[in-house]
Protein backbone atom coordinates (compact mmCIF):
# COMPACT_ATOMS: atom_id res chain seq x y z
CA UNK A 1 0.00 0.00 0.00
CA UNK A 2 1.18 3.20 -0.99
CA UNK A 3 1.63 6.02 1.73
CA UNK A 4 -1.61 7.14 2.79
CA UNK A 5 -3.28 10.18 1.95
CA UNK A 6 -4.09 10.76 5.41
CA UNK A 7 -2.14 12.29 8.45
CA UNK A 8 -0.37 10.74 11.04
CA UNK A 9 -3.06 12.92 13.08
CA UNK A 10 -7.08 12.81 12.65
CA UNK A 11 -9.24 15.90 12.69
CA UNK A 12 -9.80 15.86 16.00
CA UNK A 13 -5.94 16.13 17.11
CA UNK A 14 -5.28 12.04 18.10
CA UNK A 15 -2.19 10.55 16.55
CA UNK A 16 -2.72 7.62 14.84
CA UNK A 17 -1.62 4.50 16.52
CA UNK A 18 1.97 3.33 14.51
CA UNK A 19 -0.18 -0.08 13.69
CA UNK A 20 -3.39 2.14 11.99
CA UNK A 21 -5.12 0.30 8.80
CA UNK A 22 -4.80 2.94 6.64
CA UNK A 23 -6.07 1.09 4.01
CA UNK A 24 -9.25 -0.24 5.12
CA UNK A 25 -9.86 3.60 6.55
CA UNK A 26 -9.34 4.46 3.36
CA UNK A 27 -11.58 2.47 1.73
CA UNK A 28 -14.14 3.30 4.11
CA UNK A 29 -13.37 7.29 4.23
CA UNK A 30 -13.98 7.11 0.55
CA UNK A 31 -17.48 6.16 1.11
CA UNK A 32 -18.23 7.63 4.13
CA UNK A 33 -17.29 11.29 2.55
CA UNK A 34 -19.87 10.76 -0.06
CA UNK A 35 -22.60 10.33 3.19
CA UNK A 36 -20.96 13.30 4.63
CA UNK A 37 -22.12 15.65 2.15
CA UNK A 38 -25.17 14.69 1.39
CA UNK A 39 -25.98 14.93 5.23
CA UNK A 40 -24.08 18.28 5.57
CA UNK A 41 -26.72 19.61 2.47
CA UNK A 42 -29.64 17.94 4.69
CA UNK A 43 -28.78 19.56 7.61
CA UNK A 44 -27.76 22.94 5.97
CA UNK A 45 -31.65 22.38 5.11
CA UNK A 46 -32.57 21.97 8.07
CA UNK A 47 -31.33 24.27 10.42
CA UNK A 48 -30.40 27.14 8.09
CA UNK A 49 -31.36 30.54 8.01
CA UNK A 50 -32.59 31.00 12.01
CA UNK A 51 -34.70 27.76 11.89
CA UNK A 52 -35.34 26.20 15.19
CA UNK A 53 -34.19 23.10 16.37
CA UNK A 54 -37.08 20.96 17.66
CA UNK A 55 -37.23 17.26 19.07
CA UNK A 56 -39.46 15.70 16.14
CA UNK A 57 -39.23 12.36 14.58
CA UNK A 58 -37.42 13.72 11.54
CA UNK A 59 -34.73 15.20 13.98
CA UNK A 60 -34.17 12.18 15.62
CA UNK A 61 -34.27 10.49 11.81
CA UNK A 62 -31.52 12.91 11.16
CA UNK A 63 -29.50 12.53 14.14
CA UNK A 64 -29.33 8.72 13.71
CA UNK A 65 -27.98 9.38 10.22
CA UNK A 66 -25.42 11.84 11.92
CA UNK A 67 -25.01 14.90 13.18
CA UNK A 68 -22.30 17.05 10.47
CA UNK A 69 -19.20 17.73 13.06
CA UNK A 70 -19.69 21.48 12.76
CA UNK A 71 -23.26 21.31 14.14
CA UNK A 72 -22.49 18.55 17.37
CA UNK A 73 -22.04 21.19 19.86
CA UNK A 74 -25.33 23.19 19.37
CA UNK A 75 -27.56 20.25 18.31
CA UNK A 76 -26.12 18.28 21.25
CA UNK A 77 -27.42 20.62 23.31
CA UNK A 78 -30.59 20.97 21.95
CA UNK A 79 -31.84 17.88 21.70
CA UNK A 80 -30.30 16.37 24.91
CA UNK A 81 -31.89 19.37 26.86
CA UNK A 82 -28.39 20.88 28.09
CA UNK A 83 -29.64 24.18 26.55
CA UNK A 84 -32.71 24.17 28.93
CA UNK A 85 -31.12 23.52 31.70
CA UNK A 86 -28.35 26.68 30.94
CA UNK A 87 -31.73 28.63 30.72
CA UNK A 88 -32.86 27.53 33.86
CA UNK A 89 -30.26 27.88 36.04
CA UNK A 90 -28.82 30.84 34.28
CA UNK A 91 -26.16 31.71 31.58
CA UNK A 92 -23.39 32.77 34.24
CA UNK A 93 -23.94 29.60 36.07
CA UNK A 94 -20.54 28.12 35.15
CA UNK A 95 -18.78 31.41 35.44
CA UNK A 96 -19.60 31.40 38.71
CA UNK A 97 -18.84 27.87 39.90
CA UNK A 98 -15.64 28.89 38.29
CA UNK A 99 -15.10 31.61 40.41
CA UNK A 100 -16.16 30.04 43.84
CA UNK A 101 -14.14 28.78 46.53
CA UNK A 102 -12.22 25.61 45.61
CA UNK A 103 -11.83 22.04 47.33
CA UNK A 104 -8.25 21.80 47.59
CA UNK A 105 -8.69 17.66 47.09
CA UNK A 106 -10.49 17.80 44.31
CA UNK A 107 -8.48 20.14 42.43
CA UNK A 108 -5.39 17.66 43.30
CA UNK A 109 -7.19 14.79 41.88
CA UNK A 110 -8.06 16.40 38.55
CA UNK A 111 -4.60 18.12 38.22
CA UNK A 112 -3.33 14.48 38.87
CA UNK A 113 -5.33 13.29 35.61
CA UNK A 114 -4.68 16.48 33.71
CA UNK A 115 -1.51 15.33 31.75
CA UNK A 116 -2.78 11.48 31.67
CA UNK A 117 -5.76 12.36 29.55
CA UNK A 118 -5.13 11.95 25.78
CA UNK A 119 -1.78 12.01 26.38
CA UNK A 120 -1.17 11.39 22.27
CA UNK A 121 -3.71 14.16 21.39
CA UNK A 122 -1.60 17.22 19.90
CA UNK A 123 -4.48 19.70 21.76
CA UNK A 124 -3.52 18.18 25.03
CA UNK A 125 -0.28 18.00 25.50
CA UNK A 126 1.07 19.75 27.43
CA UNK A 127 1.45 23.65 26.35
CA UNK A 128 -1.97 23.38 24.72
CA UNK A 129 -4.80 25.48 26.42
CA UNK A 130 -7.31 21.98 26.48
CA UNK A 131 -5.89 20.86 29.41
CA UNK A 132 -6.63 24.11 31.10
CA UNK A 133 -10.03 23.93 29.95
CA UNK A 134 -10.41 20.17 30.79
CA UNK A 135 -9.59 21.56 34.21
CA UNK A 136 -11.95 24.19 34.65
CA UNK A 137 -14.39 22.07 33.85
CA UNK A 138 -13.99 19.26 36.03
CA UNK A 139 -13.32 21.57 39.47
CA UNK A 140 -16.29 23.38 38.19
CA UNK A 141 -18.51 20.42 37.56
CA UNK A 142 -17.01 18.62 40.74
CA UNK A 143 -18.02 21.69 43.30
CA UNK A 144 -21.54 21.74 41.45
CA UNK A 145 -22.62 17.99 42.16
CA UNK A 146 -20.83 16.99 45.60
CA UNK A 147 -22.63 13.51 45.28
CA UNK A 148 -20.56 13.08 42.06
CA UNK A 149 -17.41 15.06 42.53
CA UNK A 150 -14.89 13.55 40.38
CA UNK A 151 -14.55 10.54 39.15
CA UNK A 152 -11.95 8.99 36.32
CA UNK A 153 -13.99 8.67 33.09
CA UNK A 154 -15.18 11.93 33.15
CA UNK A 155 -11.70 13.65 32.35
CA UNK A 156 -12.56 11.08 28.91
CA UNK A 157 -16.01 12.31 28.16
CA UNK A 158 -15.36 15.76 28.99
CA UNK A 159 -11.80 16.03 27.30
CA UNK A 160 -13.97 14.54 24.12
CA UNK A 161 -17.02 17.07 24.30
CA UNK A 162 -14.57 19.66 24.03
CA UNK A 163 -12.52 18.49 21.18
CA UNK A 164 -16.01 18.58 19.27
CA UNK A 165 -17.65 21.46 21.15
CA UNK A 166 -14.35 23.75 21.33
CA UNK A 167 -16.46 25.51 24.52
CA UNK A 168 -15.91 25.26 27.82
CA UNK A 169 -19.39 25.91 28.66
CA UNK A 170 -21.17 24.24 26.42
CA UNK A 171 -19.17 21.13 27.46
CA UNK A 172 -19.83 21.88 31.12
CA UNK A 173 -23.81 21.78 30.22
CA UNK A 174 -23.33 18.73 27.92
CA UNK A 175 -21.38 17.39 30.80
CA UNK A 176 -24.45 17.96 33.34
CA UNK A 177 -26.71 16.18 31.22
CA UNK A 178 -24.93 13.68 30.33
CA UNK A 179 -24.01 12.45 33.85
CA UNK A 180 -27.49 13.50 36.10
CA UNK A 181 -29.95 13.07 33.48
CA UNK A 182 -29.45 10.37 30.54
CA UNK A 183 -26.64 8.69 33.12
CA UNK A 184 -27.73 9.16 36.91
CA UNK A 185 -26.06 7.00 39.41
CA UNK A 186 -23.17 6.15 36.73
CA UNK A 187 -20.54 8.08 38.29
CA UNK A 188 -21.81 8.73 41.92
CA UNK A 189 -19.28 7.12 44.57
CA UNK A 190 -21.13 4.03 44.83
CA UNK A 191 -21.25 3.83 41.25
CA UNK A 192 -24.74 1.83 41.66
CA UNK A 193 -26.13 3.11 37.65
CA UNK A 194 -22.78 1.55 36.38
CA UNK A 195 -22.77 -1.89 38.02
CA UNK A 196 -26.86 -2.20 37.61
CA UNK A 197 -26.91 -1.55 33.76
CA UNK A 198 -23.88 -3.97 33.23
CA UNK A 199 -26.05 -6.78 34.87
CA UNK A 200 -29.29 -5.54 32.45
CA UNK A 201 -26.96 -5.85 29.89
CA UNK A 202 -25.61 -9.43 30.99
CA UNK A 203 -29.54 -10.37 31.18
CA UNK A 204 -30.05 -8.96 27.82
CA UNK A 205 -27.12 -10.86 26.15
CA UNK A 206 -28.68 -14.08 28.09
CA UNK A 207 -32.32 -13.65 26.49
CA UNK A 208 -31.49 -12.41 23.18
CA UNK A 209 -27.22 -13.99 22.55
CA UNK A 210 -28.16 -17.01 24.82
CA UNK A 211 -25.31 -19.25 22.91
CA UNK A 212 -22.91 -16.55 23.61
CA UNK A 213 -23.82 -15.93 26.97
CA UNK A 214 -23.35 -19.69 27.78
CA UNK A 215 -20.08 -19.67 26.21
CA UNK A 216 -18.67 -16.90 28.04
CA UNK A 217 -19.96 -18.09 31.11
CA UNK A 218 -18.31 -21.57 30.83
CA UNK A 219 -14.69 -19.68 30.23
CA UNK A 220 -15.00 -17.63 33.14
CA UNK A 221 -15.01 -14.18 31.79
CA UNK A 222 -17.68 -11.91 33.75
CA UNK A 223 -19.33 -8.83 31.58
CA UNK A 224 -18.56 -6.40 33.96
CA UNK A 225 -14.95 -7.44 32.97
CA UNK A 226 -15.53 -7.02 29.33
CA UNK A 227 -17.25 -3.94 29.60
CA UNK A 228 -16.61 -1.48 32.50
CA UNK A 229 -14.94 0.59 30.30
CA UNK A 230 -17.58 0.54 27.55
CA UNK A 231 -20.38 1.54 30.27
CA UNK A 232 -18.40 4.10 31.85
CA UNK A 233 -16.72 5.85 28.97
CA UNK A 234 -19.72 6.02 26.98
CA UNK A 235 -17.19 4.40 24.46
CA UNK A 236 -14.56 6.80 24.31
CA UNK A 237 -11.19 5.14 24.03
CA UNK A 238 -13.12 2.09 23.21
CA UNK A 239 -14.19 2.81 19.89
CA UNK A 240 -12.79 4.70 17.15
CA UNK A 241 -13.27 8.21 17.30
CA UNK A 242 -16.04 9.25 14.11
CA UNK A 243 -17.79 6.05 15.66
CA UNK A 244 -18.26 7.06 19.63
CA UNK A 245 -19.28 10.81 18.12
CA UNK A 246 -22.00 8.87 16.15
CA UNK A 247 -23.25 6.51 18.94
CA UNK A 248 -23.46 10.13 21.04
CA UNK A 249 -25.41 11.77 18.58
CA UNK A 250 -28.18 8.97 19.19
CA UNK A 251 -27.23 9.58 23.27
CA UNK A 252 -27.80 12.75 23.42
CA UNK A 253 -30.95 12.22 21.49
CA UNK A 254 -32.53 9.12 22.80
CA UNK A 255 -30.48 8.38 25.83
CA UNK A 256 -29.32 5.52 27.63
CA UNK A 257 -30.81 2.60 26.05
CA UNK A 258 -28.51 3.08 23.37
CA UNK A 259 -25.33 2.05 25.40
CA UNK A 260 -27.48 -1.28 25.07
CA UNK A 261 -28.05 -1.31 21.18
CA UNK A 262 -24.42 -0.91 20.78
CA UNK A 263 -22.90 -3.31 23.20
CA UNK A 264 -25.68 -6.18 21.96
CA UNK A 265 -24.34 -5.06 18.56
CA UNK A 266 -20.90 -5.95 18.92
CA UNK A 267 -21.66 -8.85 20.38
CA UNK A 268 -24.27 -10.16 17.63
CA UNK A 269 -22.22 -9.08 14.97
CA UNK A 270 -19.22 -11.07 16.50
CA UNK A 271 -20.58 -13.88 18.22
CA UNK A 272 -18.69 -16.50 15.57
CA UNK A 273 -15.49 -15.20 16.91
CA UNK A 274 -16.45 -14.76 20.37
CA UNK A 275 -17.75 -18.58 20.36
CA UNK A 276 -14.24 -20.27 19.08
CA UNK A 277 -12.05 -18.57 21.83
CA UNK A 278 -11.81 -21.17 24.06
CA UNK A 279 -9.80 -19.69 27.09
CA UNK A 280 -9.99 -16.50 29.31
CA UNK A 281 -6.75 -14.85 27.93
CA UNK A 282 -7.95 -15.72 24.15
CA UNK A 283 -11.67 -14.35 24.82
CA UNK A 284 -10.49 -11.20 26.79
CA UNK A 285 -8.25 -10.56 23.84
CA UNK A 286 -10.65 -10.74 21.99
CA UNK A 287 -12.84 -8.29 23.12
CA UNK A 288 -10.19 -5.78 22.18
CA UNK A 289 -10.07 -6.87 18.86
CA UNK A 290 -13.80 -6.28 18.05
CA UNK A 291 -13.73 -2.85 19.52
CA UNK A 292 -11.24 -1.32 16.98
CA UNK A 293 -12.31 -3.88 13.89
CA UNK A 294 -13.22 -2.46 10.55
CA UNK A 295 -16.88 -3.34 11.59
CA UNK A 296 -16.89 -0.54 13.96
CA UNK A 297 -14.50 1.86 11.60
CA UNK A 298 -17.56 2.03 9.24
CA UNK A 299 -19.40 4.01 11.31
CA UNK A 300 -22.00 4.46 9.30
CA UNK A 301 -22.92 0.98 8.79
CA UNK A 302 -22.62 -0.06 12.63
CA UNK A 303 -24.92 2.74 13.40
CA UNK A 304 -27.31 1.63 11.23
CA UNK A 305 -26.72 -2.04 12.48
CA UNK A 306 -27.36 -1.12 15.80
CA UNK A 307 -30.87 -0.30 15.15
CA UNK A 308 -31.86 -3.71 13.53
CA UNK A 309 -29.27 -6.13 14.61
CA UNK A 310 -30.22 -6.23 18.40
CA UNK A 311 -34.43 -6.62 17.46
CA UNK A 312 -36.51 -5.15 19.42
CA UNK A 313 -35.81 -3.15 22.82
CA UNK A 314 -38.07 -1.34 24.59
CA UNK A 315 -37.60 1.33 27.10
CA UNK A 316 -40.00 -0.63 29.89
CA UNK A 317 -38.00 -3.77 29.71
CA UNK A 318 -35.00 -1.92 30.63
CA UNK A 319 -36.24 -0.53 33.06
CA UNK A 320 -37.94 -3.43 34.74
CA UNK A 321 -35.02 -5.07 34.65
CA UNK A 322 -32.85 -2.03 36.16
CA UNK A 323 -35.24 -2.13 39.03
CA UNK A 324 -35.48 -6.03 39.34
CA UNK A 325 -31.67 -6.54 39.15
CA UNK A 326 -30.59 -3.58 41.32
CA UNK A 327 -33.29 -5.00 44.21
CA UNK A 328 -30.98 -8.87 43.77
CA UNK A 329 -28.18 -7.02 44.05
CA UNK A 330 -29.07 -5.19 47.54
CA UNK A 331 -30.22 -8.26 48.68
CA UNK A 332 -27.49 -10.41 48.11
CA UNK A 333 -25.03 -7.61 49.52
CA UNK A 334 -27.13 -7.72 52.62
CA UNK A 335 -26.87 -11.53 52.72
CA UNK A 336 -23.13 -11.24 52.00
CA UNK A 337 -22.80 -9.00 54.76
CA UNK A 338 -24.24 -11.66 57.31
CA UNK A 339 -22.50 -14.37 55.52
CA UNK A 340 -19.11 -12.39 56.33
CA UNK A 341 -20.38 -12.10 59.52
CA UNK A 342 -20.09 -14.85 60.32
CA UNK A 343 -16.92 -16.15 59.07
CA UNK A 344 -14.52 -16.05 61.75
CA UNK B 1 14.88 -11.85 32.25
CA UNK B 2 10.88 -11.61 31.05
CA UNK B 3 11.08 -13.08 27.51
CA UNK B 4 7.61 -13.46 25.32
CA UNK B 5 8.64 -16.41 23.66
CA UNK B 6 4.41 -16.86 23.89
CA UNK B 7 5.01 -20.48 25.60
CA UNK B 8 1.85 -22.99 25.17
CA UNK B 9 0.62 -25.85 26.24
CA UNK B 10 3.34 -28.24 27.15
CA UNK B 11 2.87 -31.37 25.88
CA UNK B 12 4.93 -33.53 28.08
CA UNK B 13 8.40 -32.99 26.30
CA UNK B 14 9.48 -29.17 27.06
CA UNK B 15 9.90 -27.73 30.78
CA UNK B 16 6.89 -27.27 32.89
CA UNK B 17 3.99 -24.17 32.13
CA UNK B 18 2.33 -22.46 34.53
CA UNK B 19 -0.42 -20.15 34.19
CA UNK B 20 -1.56 -17.84 36.86
CA UNK B 21 -3.55 -14.92 37.01
CA UNK B 22 -2.22 -11.68 38.82
CA UNK B 23 -3.75 -8.60 40.13
CA UNK B 24 -2.45 -5.02 40.87
CA UNK B 25 -3.97 -2.75 43.40
CA UNK B 26 -2.86 0.38 44.68
CA UNK B 27 -3.82 4.20 44.83
CA UNK B 28 -4.62 5.79 41.28
CA UNK B 29 -1.27 7.66 39.76
CA UNK B 30 1.18 5.09 41.83
CA UNK B 31 2.16 3.77 38.49
CA UNK B 32 0.71 0.13 37.95
CA UNK B 33 0.24 0.51 34.59
CA UNK B 34 3.63 2.07 34.01
CA UNK B 35 4.71 -1.13 35.73
CA UNK B 36 2.73 -3.37 33.54
CA UNK B 37 3.78 -1.43 30.37
CA UNK B 38 7.45 -1.68 31.63
CA UNK B 39 7.02 -6.00 32.09
CA UNK B 40 5.07 -6.55 29.55
CA UNK B 41 6.36 -4.24 26.42
CA UNK B 42 9.48 -2.92 28.16
CA UNK B 43 8.34 0.57 27.12
CA UNK B 44 7.74 3.89 30.14
CA UNK B 45 5.18 6.69 29.15
CA UNK B 46 5.84 10.03 31.33
CA UNK B 47 1.96 10.24 31.05
CA UNK B 48 0.32 6.94 31.12
CA UNK B 49 -3.44 7.09 30.51
CA UNK B 50 -5.83 6.69 33.67
CA UNK B 51 -6.61 3.25 33.85
CA UNK B 52 -10.99 2.81 34.25
CA UNK B 53 -12.31 -0.73 34.74
CA UNK B 54 -9.16 -2.93 34.28
CA UNK B 55 -6.84 -3.65 31.34
CA UNK B 56 -5.98 -6.91 30.44
CA UNK B 57 -2.43 -8.15 29.80
CA UNK B 58 -0.27 -11.68 29.56
CA UNK B 59 3.21 -11.86 29.48
CA UNK B 60 5.57 -15.07 30.10
CA UNK B 61 8.64 -15.44 32.21
CA UNK B 62 11.26 -18.45 32.09
CA UNK B 63 12.31 -20.13 35.46
CA UNK B 64 14.71 -22.48 35.02
CA UNK B 65 12.90 -25.65 33.49
CA UNK B 66 9.40 -24.00 34.05
CA UNK B 67 7.62 -21.32 31.87
CA UNK B 68 5.45 -19.20 33.72
CA UNK B 69 2.80 -17.38 32.00
CA UNK B 70 1.15 -14.39 34.21
CA UNK B 71 -2.52 -13.43 33.51
CA UNK B 72 -2.27 -9.63 34.64
CA UNK B 73 -5.37 -7.61 35.48
CA UNK B 74 -4.54 -3.60 35.69
CA UNK B 75 -6.87 -1.97 38.20
CA UNK B 76 -8.48 1.54 38.24
CA UNK B 77 -6.86 3.66 41.28
CA UNK B 78 -9.44 5.90 42.32
CA UNK B 79 -11.43 4.96 45.69
CA UNK B 80 -15.04 4.69 43.80
CA UNK B 81 -13.58 2.09 41.58
CA UNK B 82 -13.28 0.09 44.91
CA UNK B 83 -16.44 -2.23 45.08
CA UNK B 84 -15.42 -3.47 41.15
CA UNK B 85 -11.99 -4.81 42.99
CA UNK B 86 -13.28 -7.80 44.20
CA UNK B 87 -14.04 -9.35 40.50
CA UNK B 88 -10.42 -8.91 39.83
CA UNK B 89 -8.69 -10.37 42.85
CA UNK B 90 -11.29 -13.29 43.33
CA UNK B 91 -9.25 -16.28 41.87
CA UNK B 92 -6.16 -14.67 41.71
CA UNK B 93 -2.75 -16.69 42.62
CA UNK B 94 -0.70 -13.43 42.84
CA UNK B 95 -1.40 -9.08 44.10
CA UNK B 96 0.86 -6.73 43.72
CA UNK B 97 -0.27 -4.01 45.70
CA UNK B 98 1.87 -0.65 44.34
CA UNK B 99 2.43 2.73 46.55
CA UNK B 100 4.48 5.71 45.34
CA UNK B 101 7.16 6.85 47.68
CA UNK B 102 6.61 10.04 47.26
CA UNK B 103 3.33 9.68 49.16
CA UNK B 104 2.61 8.38 52.24
CA UNK B 105 -1.18 8.50 51.48
CA UNK B 106 -0.72 5.82 48.86
CA UNK B 107 1.43 3.87 51.37
CA UNK B 108 -1.52 4.03 54.06
CA UNK B 109 -3.97 2.52 50.92
CA UNK B 110 -1.60 0.02 50.22
CA UNK B 111 -1.58 -1.26 53.35
CA UNK B 112 -5.55 -1.27 53.26
CA UNK B 113 -5.74 -3.11 49.97
CA UNK B 114 -3.26 -5.73 51.86
CA UNK B 115 -5.84 -6.71 54.47
CA UNK B 116 -8.33 -6.79 52.56
CA UNK B 117 -6.28 -9.09 50.11
CA UNK B 118 -5.45 -11.37 52.91
CA UNK B 119 -9.52 -11.42 54.26
CA UNK B 120 -10.93 -12.03 50.93
CA UNK B 121 -8.99 -13.31 48.28
CA UNK B 122 -7.46 -16.57 48.03
CA UNK B 123 -5.98 -18.06 50.92
CA UNK B 124 -2.83 -19.05 49.28
CA UNK B 125 -1.79 -16.06 47.41
CA UNK B 126 1.40 -14.54 46.90
CA UNK B 127 0.89 -10.58 47.83
CA UNK B 128 4.23 -8.36 46.83
CA UNK B 129 4.46 -4.33 48.04
CA UNK B 130 5.84 -2.44 45.22
CA UNK B 131 7.22 1.06 46.36
CA UNK B 132 7.36 2.70 43.08
CA UNK B 133 9.16 6.12 41.46
CA UNK B 134 12.27 4.72 43.61
CA UNK B 135 14.41 6.72 41.06
CA UNK B 136 12.52 9.66 42.76
CA UNK B 137 14.40 9.37 45.84
CA UNK B 138 15.01 13.29 46.76
CA UNK B 139 11.12 13.61 47.54
CA UNK B 140 10.81 10.28 49.56
CA UNK B 141 8.11 10.29 52.35
CA UNK B 142 8.67 6.62 52.71
CA UNK B 143 11.53 5.22 54.47
CA UNK B 144 12.43 2.08 52.75
CA UNK B 145 12.90 0.13 56.00
CA UNK B 146 9.08 0.89 57.54
CA UNK B 147 8.12 -0.97 54.23
CA UNK B 148 10.37 -3.38 54.15
CA UNK B 149 8.87 -4.08 58.00
CA UNK B 150 5.72 -3.64 57.35
CA UNK B 151 6.25 -6.40 54.11
CA UNK B 152 8.30 -8.56 56.31
CA UNK B 153 5.71 -8.70 59.66
CA UNK B 154 2.36 -9.60 57.02
CA UNK B 155 4.46 -11.76 54.76
CA UNK B 156 4.90 -9.83 51.54
CA UNK B 157 7.78 -9.99 48.85
CA UNK B 158 8.96 -6.26 48.90
CA UNK B 159 10.74 -4.18 46.42
CA UNK B 160 11.18 -0.72 45.53
CA UNK B 161 10.78 -0.31 41.79
CA UNK B 162 10.95 2.03 38.85
CA UNK B 163 8.82 1.95 35.98
CA UNK B 164 10.41 4.92 34.53
CA UNK B 165 14.60 2.95 35.09
CA UNK B 166 13.09 -0.26 34.79
CA UNK B 167 14.52 -1.08 38.46
CA UNK B 168 13.46 -4.03 40.10
CA UNK B 169 10.65 -4.64 37.65
CA UNK B 170 11.14 -8.04 35.84
CA UNK B 171 12.69 -8.63 39.04
CA UNK B 172 9.69 -8.39 41.34
CA UNK B 173 7.53 -10.23 38.95
CA UNK B 174 10.24 -13.20 38.86
CA UNK B 175 10.10 -13.27 43.17
CA UNK B 176 6.27 -13.64 42.47
CA UNK B 177 6.69 -16.39 39.78
CA UNK B 178 9.64 -18.45 42.33
CA UNK B 179 7.57 -17.87 44.85
CA UNK B 180 4.01 -19.45 43.66
CA UNK B 181 3.55 -22.76 44.10
CA UNK B 182 4.23 -24.98 40.63
CA UNK B 183 3.02 -28.48 42.02
CA UNK B 184 0.05 -28.17 42.42
CA UNK B 185 -3.62 -27.66 40.60
CA UNK B 186 -3.55 -23.78 41.39
CA UNK B 187 -6.12 -22.11 38.85
CA UNK B 188 -9.58 -21.40 39.22
CA UNK B 189 -11.46 -23.78 41.48
CA UNK B 190 -8.61 -25.04 43.03
CA UNK B 191 -8.43 -21.79 45.13
CA UNK B 192 -11.31 -22.24 47.48
CA UNK B 193 -15.09 -21.49 46.58
CA UNK B 194 -14.84 -17.72 47.30
CA UNK B 195 -16.37 -15.62 44.30
CA UNK B 196 -19.58 -17.27 43.67
CA UNK B 197 -20.35 -14.43 40.81
CA UNK B 198 -17.08 -15.50 39.03
CA UNK B 199 -14.16 -16.63 37.49
CA UNK B 200 -14.28 -19.78 38.79
CA UNK B 201 -12.62 -21.90 36.06
CA UNK B 202 -10.27 -20.35 33.29
CA UNK B 203 -8.70 -21.73 30.23
CA UNK B 204 -6.38 -24.07 31.64
CA UNK B 205 -9.56 -25.71 33.60
CA UNK B 206 -10.22 -27.45 30.20
CA UNK B 207 -6.78 -30.10 31.78
CA UNK B 208 -7.43 -30.03 35.04
CA UNK B 209 -4.07 -30.18 37.16
CA UNK B 210 -2.16 -30.03 33.95
CA UNK B 211 -0.54 -26.78 35.04
CA UNK B 212 2.70 -28.56 35.95
CA UNK B 213 2.95 -31.75 34.51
Amino acid sequence: MARSCFSKVDEYGFERPDDFDYETYEDFMSQYLIVLAKRAKKWAELIGEGKSLKRNLTVKRYVRKGIPGEHRGLVWLTVSGAEALRDEWGSDFYQKLLNGPMNQDIVDIVRTDLPRTFPDNIFFSAGENHQQQLYNILVAYAHDNHEVGYCQGLNYIAGLLLLVTKSEDTTFWLLKVLVERIFPNYYTRTMDGVITDIDVLDELIRLKIPEVHRHVASVGLPWAVITTKWFICLFAEVLPIETVLRIWDCLFYEGSKIIFRVCLTLVKRNQGSILQCKDFSSLAECFKEITRDSLVIECHDFMQSIFKVPGSLPLNLIVKLRTRLAQQRQNQMRSDRVWTWHIP
Amino acid sequence: MANRSGAQRPNGTQGKICQFKLVLLGESAVGKSSLVLRFVKGQFHEYQESTIGAAFLTQTVCLDDTTVKFEIWDTAGQERYHSLAPMYYRGAQAAIVVYDITNQDTFGRAKTWVKELQRQASPNIVIALAGNKADLANKRMVEHDEAQGYAEENGLLFMETSAKTAMNVNDIFLAIAKKLPKNEQVTGAGTSGQGRRLVESEGQQKAPGNCCK
